[in-house]
């Protein structure tokens, strides 16, 4: 690792109009060649961080900015940013904003047309980005027509072309599913390490950043916690909980098991370590026999949704739904998973008959959802979408909270009672009065949410609701999603984080190209690693450390959290065996 | 969704973007100055079948007569009661030949009458806003985006209007999406759109325009980051990945088309051809 490529010296920065810096006091060097990780919950400043390195802050927003950034020498508040731009490339969290032009080719050619790069320069180096990043062959694509992995891959060679000094990253896998997370972070790593791109990511995925970053900085309320390799940060469990944020779950659950009073030497970080860890512990500590856990609940009765032989086409052909069939009855808390394009969210909109079945049959508690209107379901099932700022038509919070009531023709006094009722369920009486666009983007998710309630559905679908959220966000609304179940309302979540999930849903649909792949309750799917990989799904770690656990012993362990992992390894000395394990 | 384009290869695909300007420039100033019906049908007959040539789906062609037949009905209704004056110049006649006259007993309109030569001057508009919508498509959807910009740019178009235009472009797909998810979400909280009348449907679709603008405001700034993060500065002073050379097909357009606005100016100053009498009231 040799000079540094960017340097913050004592860099403080305040927007203007911000009462407070979002940056403070940070010095900090990137190195010639590493992969440099920035982690921090939402609010730390990681984009601000991002966005001075080519001059963007200050030189388009403005504000008070103080120290000194230098890239490849180079003083940012010195050098215009298009000079700038020669050695940053940026690539962002969208992929939709980010990519501006008609074309694979001519994405990558723009920028370098406004650094007056010669025609037969930019001709040379498209297929080059383009190998490095495997998009050969899609020159002549329209970038509406590349999946979201695709696209920030291209937002990757584009910023690959100018031939920058250092990448910077911020939050591009956060909108992305499951594959295109693995096909950037591929890429991101074959760059670093083949082509000795030096790298600086911001991510909240702990697990990759783990594997591949090799420093780590943390950033809290725009100050530089603490720096290191992936193993002196991930491993300090309690400062990252501190700053709310999420260890991988390897290090979480070794955390834990040393917390019992067995020696760990060094907490693993990464899976192969971890994996490691675990065999040589057998030494150190008894292991407890397998909890068992109650069976899953079954629930009798006329299913509430029911859907038989379900077909869909789209209008131009591309069959989303080919012959999906199940039944959900009141109660369940249902969590359905699969990449994009696996019919998840084709499926849910034939429950509220925003689409009407190709062929077969959808029924709402025995009645045929082609007969009813959208407006006649929204009263039964509630559709939390994933972007909360399109789901926002009013002026005041409880005007929003009201106005489904007003549409669905309730009296006055009783759209007064429940706009209070729901306004106050979420903790929204105090911002009744408020626009609900100058509230924080996690405030506006929770108005969409009481506006949904406010109907009381007996029915919930939160689509997507922890993509693009850190890991404090997620939580917040599924543990509303629990309470909500405690409730008795029947839950439907579509997720890409099936690490968040083992604590709420009971039952799992896994889908594949618009067919069902696998039904069934959480502990029996999350254990078929099988067929979870063969659809680019990967279980979460505590689940591969429960299965290695399970061949070394030789019995079943169908854990599912770090929590449970940790729970079976008991101190050798201490032969009393805690209560509730048989 | 994606702006349309021809997919099939022709003459009009091959050719560079400026011949294209051209015959948009020429047959628009004509299509403005003729009168007659007559011509202006022609014009209109030709465009239409260039239009099939050229690969632009008749369903679109539909569509554009379908949205604009309430404007044609009203054309021939106010130009046939009412363009008395314009047509008694246009065609020196004293007396307008009638069509049918109202009994003068009838409230408001007893006397009036439609007279032929303002039916046909309704005619001609018609067919002139024809004219002047159809070459659009013929010219635009016939050209990929890259060649539009590399074309206006060559015919020295400042290369910041350039950009706006493209991005206009690239951008609109976007927020017809962001529309539509909108207006989703809206009928997902009771709003049973179905059962409204015109005025209510309007009152609630501009709820749409909150979140859109908003949503709009923010996407606009990134696009700022991201375009000033690839050195961006809308100078003209850059280079293009797409050459625009003039092939000699290109060259034979711009001569025909130069031949063509020629010969119809000539046409029309000496021997009245595309004036509104021609043909007709000679």
């Amino acid at each position: 690792m040799g000079t540094p490529i960017a340097v913050f010296d004592r860099l403080s920065y305040m927007y203007p109009r911000s009462p407070e810096p979002v940056l403070r006091d940070i010095s900090l060097e990137i190195r010639e060649g590493e992969f440099l990780g920035l982690i921090g919950p939402t609010g730390a400043g990681k984009t601000t961080l991002c966005l001075t390195l080519n001059g963007i802050v200050p030189q388009f927003y403005g504000g008070r900015f103080f120290g000194r950034v230098t890239v490849a020498g180079l003083d940012t508040l010195a050098h215009p940013v298009s000079r700038l731009a020669r050695h940053v490339g940026a690539v962002f969290q969208d992929p939709e904003t980010q990519l501006i032009t008609t074309s694979v080719e001519n994405e990558i050619a723009f920028a370098l047309e406004n650094l007056c790069v010669p025609r037969e320069e930019i001709l040379k180096r498209i297929p080059r980005v383009l190998a490095a990043v495997r998009l050969e062959g899609t020159e002549q694509k329209h970038p509406h027509e590349l999946s979201g992995g695709q696209k920030q891959r291209l937002a990757i060679a584009a910023a690959l072309a100018m031939q920058p000094d250092l990448l910077v990253l911020d939050e591009p896998t956060s909108q992305l599913d499951p594959i295109g997370e693995q096909e950037v972070f591929a890429v991101v790593r074959e760059l670093n390490e083949e082509l000795g791109v030096t790298i600086l990511m911001a991510s909240h995925a702990a697990e990759q950043m783990a594997e591949y970053a090799d420093r780590i900085a943390l950033l809290s309320h725009g100050e530089l916690i603490t720096i290191g390799t992936p193993d002196e940060i991930y491993s300090q469990v309690e400062l990252l909980h501190e700053h709310n944020l999420r260890p991988p779950q390897v290090a979480t659950t070794f955390y834990m098991v040393k917390k019992a009073g067995i020696p760990v030497p060094n907490v693993p970080v990464r899976l192969e370590q971890a994996l490691r860890a675990l065999d040589s512990l057998r030494g150190e500590c008894r292991i407890a026999p397998p909890q068992v856990f109650p069976e899953p609940l079954t629930r009798s009765g006329d299913p509430l949704l029911s859907v038989r032989n379900l077909r869909y086409a789209y209008p131009d052909g591309t069959e989303a739904l080919r012959g999906v069939s199940l039944d959900i009855r009141a109660g369940e808390y249902v969590l359905i998973i699969g990449q994009n394009g696996a019919g998840k969210t084709t499926l849910v909109k034939h429950f509220l008959s925003l689409l009407k079945p190709t062929e077969g049959l959808v029924t709402v508690d025995g009645a045929d959802t082609r007969e009813l209107t959208v407006s006649e379901l929204a009263r039964r099932i509630g559709y939390v979408a994933q972007n909360p700022d399109t789901q926002i038509f009013n002026a005041t919070v409880g005007d929003e909270v009201a106005f489904a009531l007003v549409n669905l023709g309730y009296p006055r006094e009783e759209v007064e009672a429940r706009t209070a009722g729901s306004l106050d369920g979420l903790g929204l009486l105090e911002v009744r009065d408020a626009h609900p666009f100058s509230l924080p983007k996690g405030d506006r998710a929770r108005v969409v949410i009481a506006a949904i309630l406010a109907m009381d559905p007996e029915i919930i679908i939160f689509d997507e609701p922890t993509t693009g959220q850190d890991y404090r966000g997620a939580k917040y609304i599924l543990d509303i999603s629990k309470q909500l179940h405690r409730m008795g309302k029947t839950v439907i979540v579509i997720t890409h984080h099936l690490y968040l999930m083992p604590e709420y849903a009971e039952r799992v649909i896994v889908m594949g190209k618009g067919m069902i792949l696998l039904d069934g309750p959480i502990r029996e799917v999350y254990h078929q690693a099988e067929l979870l990989r063969s659809t680019f799904l990967s279980p979460p770690q505590a689940v591969l450390l429960a299965q290695r656990l399970a061949r070394r012993e030789g019995r079943d362990f169908k854990l599912l959290t770090p929590r449970e992992v940790a729970d079976c390894f008991l101190p050798s000395k201490n032969d009393e065996i805690p209560n509730g394990r048989a | 969704m994606r702006f349309q384009t021809v997919e099939r290869d022709s003459l009009f695909t091959r050719l560079d973007f400026r011949p294209k300007l051209l015959m948009i420039a020429v047959i628009s100033t004509v299509a403005f100055v003729w009168e007659s019906p007559i011509a202006l049908a022609a014009l209109a007959l030709v465009l239409v079948i260039a239009c099939l040539l050229a690969g632009v789906k008749a369903a679109y062609i539909k569509t554009v007569v379908r949205v604009m037949i309430p404007f044609y009905i009203l054309l021939l209704i106010t130009h046939g009661f009412w363009n008395t004056d314009q047509v008694k110049a246009l065609t020196g006649k004293e007396v307008l030949t009638p069509l049918f006259t109202f009994p003068a007993n009838w409230w408001l309109i007893g006397g009036g009458g439609m007279s032929v030569e303002g039916l046909l001057y309704g005619w001609a508009v018609i067919f002139k806003t024809l004219a002047l919508m159809l070459v659009i498509p013929l010219g635009i959807f016939t050209t990929e985006v890259d060649n539009m910009i590399v074309g206006l740019v060559r015919a020295k178009v400042p290369y910041k209007l350039v950009f706006i235009f493209s991005s206009t472009l690239r951008f609109f797909p976007l927020l017809f999406e962001e529309i539509q998810t909108i207006i989703e979400a809206q009928r997902l909280r009771g709003l049973a759109v179905e059962k409204m009348g015109p005025v209510k449907r309007v009152r609630v679709y501009s709820k749409v325009a909150i979140p859109l603008i908003l949503g709009a405001m923010v996407k606009s700034q990134q696009l700022e980051v991201v375009l000033q993060s690839k050195a961006f500065t809308g100078s003209s002073e850059r280079t293009y990945l797409h050459e625009s050379v003039l092939r000699r097909a290109d060259w034979a357009v711009i001569a025909l088309f130069v031949l063509l606005f020629v010969l119809a100016a000539v046409l029309y100053f000496r021997l009245g051809v595309g004036k509104f009498a021609w043909l007709i009231f000679d």
